[in-house]
């Protein structure tokens, strides 16, 4: 991939950093596309699942999982159903949103984050004060928000975590959804949502009541859970894949990291998740936190850049430790108990895991 | 192609096929039927014309002697041979199976090992595969090809193909015989097949078939067979075929079989029970078979519906988005119509909010399905299953597949015939209903049943039908034969238990006259006293089923006579363990005796019991036991008991002995050490009398006593040691001459023997 006048930037949006995947993928799409859709619902699901076009190109996979589940929101979005994404922290709700916006509207930026101060305004629509003020209202001094912007260009707008939005704040979204206008009663006058236009939020299912959506709210969307990974090889997979393209976004000199030692990081993930060990035999604590597939992937990276600027620049046991031992504890007390337990009775015992053992026990 | 006949080969149990096939054979007009399936049952097939026949079906073949083998060959109204079997019989036209005869296959197959285990077929005419997860090609053919195609249910596949070809009718199962032609002829002839022989000689069977009724002289012959059998029906009339099949049938072993309809379950069409048709979904086919358009809505609606009876939110509008998600969702899987796959997704995302709980009950109502079939009351059955149908019939108890529950009043005369009905079937091993504890209604005279009936369990009724014409008869007889047979008196109790609650007084003679025979020679007491307290249960409460409860009353008489005499011998000499189960005996009977309230029969029990405390030699924990109860019976007064507590407790004896003389005499209650003053201050005296060894001895087991008080009696326990002095006047002691010093010195050891807390000064002075 080239690097151009946005070489500076951290992290760019998945429209820009897969630009040419998108492209190559429009140019092939006969299918039928809805209106103002970029790509056909099929194109959208192979930009989403990967594979490989005529001409040999190749489309990375960008949710690896589930292939239903995936279906299930590209026709939940076609129908102009309103789609949302649930699921335990760390399960690649906001990683899927992103990238269905991207797909469908070319165009992932039309976001707002829900917090428990999230305001009517930023859903809705604010005011320039100053314009308010000089001229009186007019459609110059309204502020439109990314949800207003989405729906005058038919595009895909983005509510992260909408369970933390106040309960009152949530439901203005329901004449969004179920009228497809916002009506603007200062102004006397109302926008209409174009063709194109939806919907994807995102919520968090681990601490539910934050602020329940109400059933007139909910009835509005199409729900999907996403789930952990089903299996040790594709989170393996998941993680390596992820890893790799951050090393690359973050420039991380060094090797890439081993299998071996993503195989063994996923695997303790895994086990304190599911509160047992692979083998079913052994029974384990899970800790507080939610032991997710983002977390396992944030530890390779921190282990790989332990390597690359103190060490060798080989991934060591090491360097994962004290990631590990972040991820994993939490709760100062609990966790580290739960912790301490898991490195005593399985690390300890299982061949070819001494040097993890000695490097987290050095953490503790 | 020869004019005489024509060959529909079917999927199994498929809509789309039988859809297909109802229209082909209008189309073709037949004048004879053939159908695979056995012609053993040739002879029930006109039963199928009658409207109260409702499908599912079974159609049962067995071994009359042994019903246990026994073949079933389920239909439902979707399946293809039964559009066959109904097209031939309402107009009138001959309809026969022509697959290989049971009387064959049965014949040659080695009785199962396992009575519950027989051989069913997973499809009508295929044989079971030998691991049900594995399906082979000749099983569902048409479904492997339907996969091939991208279409994961054969019976979408089969509406598209149909769909592709609409000009001529029929001319669909043309195109499957050449495509099963062609699967054939790859299928490599030592491969994965499993009874190469067996599926030559069906085939060769159904060729013969063919041939007679064309030497009958049918014109236009409709033959429906398993799509993997229809080329093989072809080369009827090649030169040397018919020798080559007469051979092939030659010398095959008999065996005598008779057959039955029976009523089916959707549940048992399903791949997920034993003798499942390998029907994943029989309740959705049922929906495809009887709406060919809307199939998505329908199913959409019914499931929203299901879901508001649980009171969860589902809408008309959440249907209409349901219904779009799925056509959207099949669309962009390139299908022409949402299959089952979308439908259930759909449901999920839209009716369930992502939940999967709900889906649970979807599957099992709309996809499974609890549908049960029915067949006229006089269809032909043995004797004891008409006898039934009737008697469901006439107590209300219709048999459905889902599980209803009954709570019966045994004082209502129609609720106690039912209650009688379903043990009489517990008996005979048909196990329908199911009694169950329920709290918050008490009182003897309620049952809790939980009914979910079978169709398996025509199996049981056919087996059972040897025993009796009715089902009184029957339990009655089968009881009677177990009591023969019956090894223990422990058994035969029991069975009593049942047949009184099943009212069958012929066989409650012949048990009562079992156990008074198994009483009088086995002269085991034990056993004697283990049957004991359920009769005497039985006694005290049959009166509520209006059972003679006379006749058990002499035979609990009998019973207690026997151990009133044999106890003291069964009693001596027992070892710690014996001893122990020795001292639940007679706790048990001392409460059956309670029960009984007959003054004679206490006396004499209580005149044993005083016999055996006085016995030398006898174990301490059953002697201080028999010494208890007969102080709560008030036969010896507290002065008696006293007497022997102390003799009992007095420094001559081993400290182990009084332990368990203690153990036996307390057990179970401090209360009557808190409020018995003399009984107290005995067992205070010997243990203050206890020197530091004999000490150490015992304390484990008063520990072992103790432990058993309830934690309220532990306490005040404790705080009569503490307030020993100040507290209620000590009788027998003689507290004047009180030695403090040495009481003192004991007091923090019994507190800690009493688990109490012994404050180190003050209390003591």
């Amino acid at each position: 991939m080239k690097k151009d006048g946005t070489q500076a930037v951290l992290r760019r949006h998945a429209e820009e950093q897969f630009a040419e995947e998108l492209a190559a993928l429009a140019k092939q799409d006969d299918r039928q596309r809805p209106p103002n859709w970029k790509l056909s619902p099929w194109g959208v699901a192979h930009y989403i699942l990967g594979g490989k076009l005529d001409r040999g190109i190749e489309i990375t996979p960008k949710y690896i999982g589930n292939r239903r589940l995936v279906e299930i929101a590209i026709a939940t979005l076609a129908t102009d159903r309103a789609l949302l994404l649930l699921g335990v922290p760390g399960t690649a709700k906001t990683w899927l949103s992103e990238h269905l916006a991207a797909a469908i509207s070319g165009d992932s930026t039309l976001l707002v984050q829900g917090t428990a101060g999230t305001a009517e305004e930023t859903i809705r629509y604010g005011w320039n004060y100053a314009l308010l003020l000089a001229k009186g209202p007019s459609r110059e001094a309204l502020v439109p928000s990314p949800v207003m912007r989405a729906m005058q260009e038919g595009k895909i707008a983005r509510v992260e975590e909408l369970t933390r939005i106040p309960a009152d704040v949530q439901d203005t979204l329901i004449t969004i959804l179920s009228e497809k206008t916002l009506p603007i009663p200062e102004l006397d006058d109302e926008v209409q949502a174009v063709k194109g236009f939806n919907v994807i939020a995102t919520a968090n299912n681990r601490d539910r009541g934050v602020n329940e959506l109400s059933s007139a709210l909910r009835r509005r969307f199409n729900t999907v859970i996403l789930p952990t990974p089903a299996t040790a090889d594709e989170e393996v997979s998941i993680v390596k894949t992820r890893v790799e393209a951050l090393g690359r976004a973050l420039e991380l000199p060094g090797d890439a990291p081993p299998v071996e030692e993503i195989r063994r990081i996923v695997a303790i993930f895994r086990e304190l998740r599911d509160g047992k060990t692979t083998d079913g035999k052994t029974k384990l604590k899970s800790p507080s936190g939610s032991m997710s597939t983002a977390e396992a992937i944030s530890v390779v990276n921190s282990g790989l850049a332990l390597a690359a600027h103190f060490g060798d620049g080989k991934l060591r046991a090491g360097d994962v430790a004290s990631g590990l031992t972040g991820a994993i504890v939490k709760d100062p007390v609990q966790d580290a108990i739960v912790w301490k337990e898991y490195l005593e009775t399985v690390v300890k015992e299982r061949e070819g895991w001494s040097d993890l053992y000695r490097a987290c026990r050095e953490t503790l | 192609m020869p004019d005489v006949f024509r060959v529909f080969g079917v999927r199994h149990h498929g809509p789309g096929s039988a859809r297909s096939l109802r229209a082909a054979l209008e189309a073709y007009e037949p004048d004879a039927v053939l159908i695979e399936g056995p012609p053993d049952a040739n002879s029930a097939l006109p039963l199928a014309a009658q409207d109260e026949m409702k499908p599912p079906l079974a159609l049962l073949v067995y071994v009359p002697d042994e019903p246990q083998r026994a073949v079933f060959y389920p239909f439902a109204a979707f399946s293809p041979e039964w559009v066959a079997i109904r097209h031939g019989l309402s107009r009138k036209i001959p309809v026969r199976f022509m697959d290989l005869p049971q009387i064959h296959c049965l014949g040659s197959e080695k009785p199962p090992a396992n009575e519950t285990q027989f051989n069913a077929p997973p499809l009508v005419g295929e044989p079971s595969p030998p691991n049900g997860q594995e399906a082979e090609i000749w099983q569902d053919p048409l479904g492997l090809l339907a996969q091939v195609a991208g279409f994961e249910d054969g019976e979408r596949w089969w509406d598209h193909l149909v769909e592709s070809r609409r000009d001529e009718k029929g001319a669909v199962f043309d195109a499957i015989t050449d495509a099963m032609a062609v699967l054939r002829e790859d299928q490599n002839p030592a491969g994965p097949r499993r009874d190469e022989a067996r599926e030559r000689q069906r085939e060769a069977f159904m060729r013969k078939t063919i041939r007679a009724a064309i030497a009958e002289g049918h014109q236009r012959i409709a033959i429906v067979c398993g799509a993997w059998h229809a080329p093989a029906l072809l080369d009827v009339e090649k030169k040397g075929s018919a020798a080559a099949d007469n051979a092939l049938l030659k010398g095959l072993p008999k065996v005598k079989t008779a057959v039955a309809w029976t009523p089916w379950s959707y549940d048992r069409l399903s791949f997920r029970s034993g003798y499942g048709a390998g029907v994943a979904s029989p309740a959705y086919y049922d929906l495809l078979w009887k709406y060919e358009q809307h199939v998505a809505i329908h199913w959409l609606t019914r499931a929203a519906r299901l879901i508001r009876k649980q009171d969860l939110d589902a809408s008309s509008a959440h249907i209409i988005e349901a219904v779009r998600l799925a056509e959207a969702l099949a669309a962009l899987r390139g299908r022409p119509q949402p299959g089952l796959d979308e439908l259930v997704e759909a449901a999920l995302a839209v009716l369930c909010s992502g939940n999967e709980a709900p889906l649970q009950l979807i599957r099992r109502k709309l996809i499974i399905g609890d549908r049960l079939g029915s067949v006229p009351e006089d269809a032909p059955a043995t004797p004891l299953q008409q006898n039934l149908l009737a008697l469901q019939k006439r107590l209300r108890l219709p048999a459905t597949a889902d599980e209803q529950d009954y709570d019966l009043d045994l004082r209502k005369p129609l609720d106690l015939e039912r209650s009688r009905l379903l043990h009489r079937l517990n008996l005979l091993n048909v196990r329908w209903g199911d009694q169950r504890e329920e709290r918050g209604k008490k009182g003897t005279f309620h049952e809790f049943w939980r009914l979910a009936w079978k169709p398996e369990f025509v199996i049981e009724l056919i087996a059972a039908g040897r025993w009796g014409n009715t089902v009184e008869a029957a339990a009655s007889a089968f009881a009677g034969d177990r009591a023969l047979h019956a090894d223990s008196l422990g058994t035969l109790v029991a069975l009593l238990d049942d047949a009184l609650l099943a009212d069958l007084p012929d066989a409650v003679g012949s048990l009562l006259a079992a156990i008074q025979q198994h009483a009088a020679l086995g002269g085991d007491v034990l056993q004697l006293m283990d049957a004991l307290p359920p009769l005497a249960r039985i006694g005290r409460y049959g009166n509520v089923r209006q059972t003679d409860v006379a006749i058990i009353l002499s035979v609990v008489e009998g019973l207690l006579t026997r151990v009133c005499v044999g106890i003291s011998a069964a009693a001596g000499s027992l070892d710690d363990d014996a001893a122990r189960q020795m001292f639940a005996r007679i706790n048990g009977i001392h409460d059956s005796i309670g029960l009984l309230q007959n003054d004679a029969q206490r006396d004499q029990w209580l005149a044993a019991l005083s016999k055996l405390a006085d016995q030398s030699g006898l174990n301490a924990l059953v002697a201080g036991r028999a010494v208890r109860l007969l102080h709560d019976a008030g036969f010896w007064q507290h002065e008696e008991v006293g007497r022997r507590l102390s003799l009992a407790l007095s420094t001559g004896n081993d400290p182990a002995h009084a332990a368990g003389w203690i153990e036996g005499f307390l057990s179970g209650s401090g209360a009557l050490l808190i409020h018995d003053e003399p009984i107290w201050s005995l067992v205070d005296n010997w243990l203050s009398d206890l020197g530091p060894d004999h000490f150490a001895t015992v304390l484990p087991l008063l520990r072992r006593t103790f432990a058993t008080f309830h934690a309220p009696e532990r306490r005040q326990l404790g705080e009569r040691v503490k307030s020993r002095s100040g507290g209620a006047p000590v009788g027998s002691a003689p507290s004047d001459e009180f030695d403090y010093e040495r009481a003192d010195a004991v007091l923090p050891l019994l507190a800690k023997i009493l688990g109490v807390q012994y404050p180190s000064a003050g209390s003591a002075q």
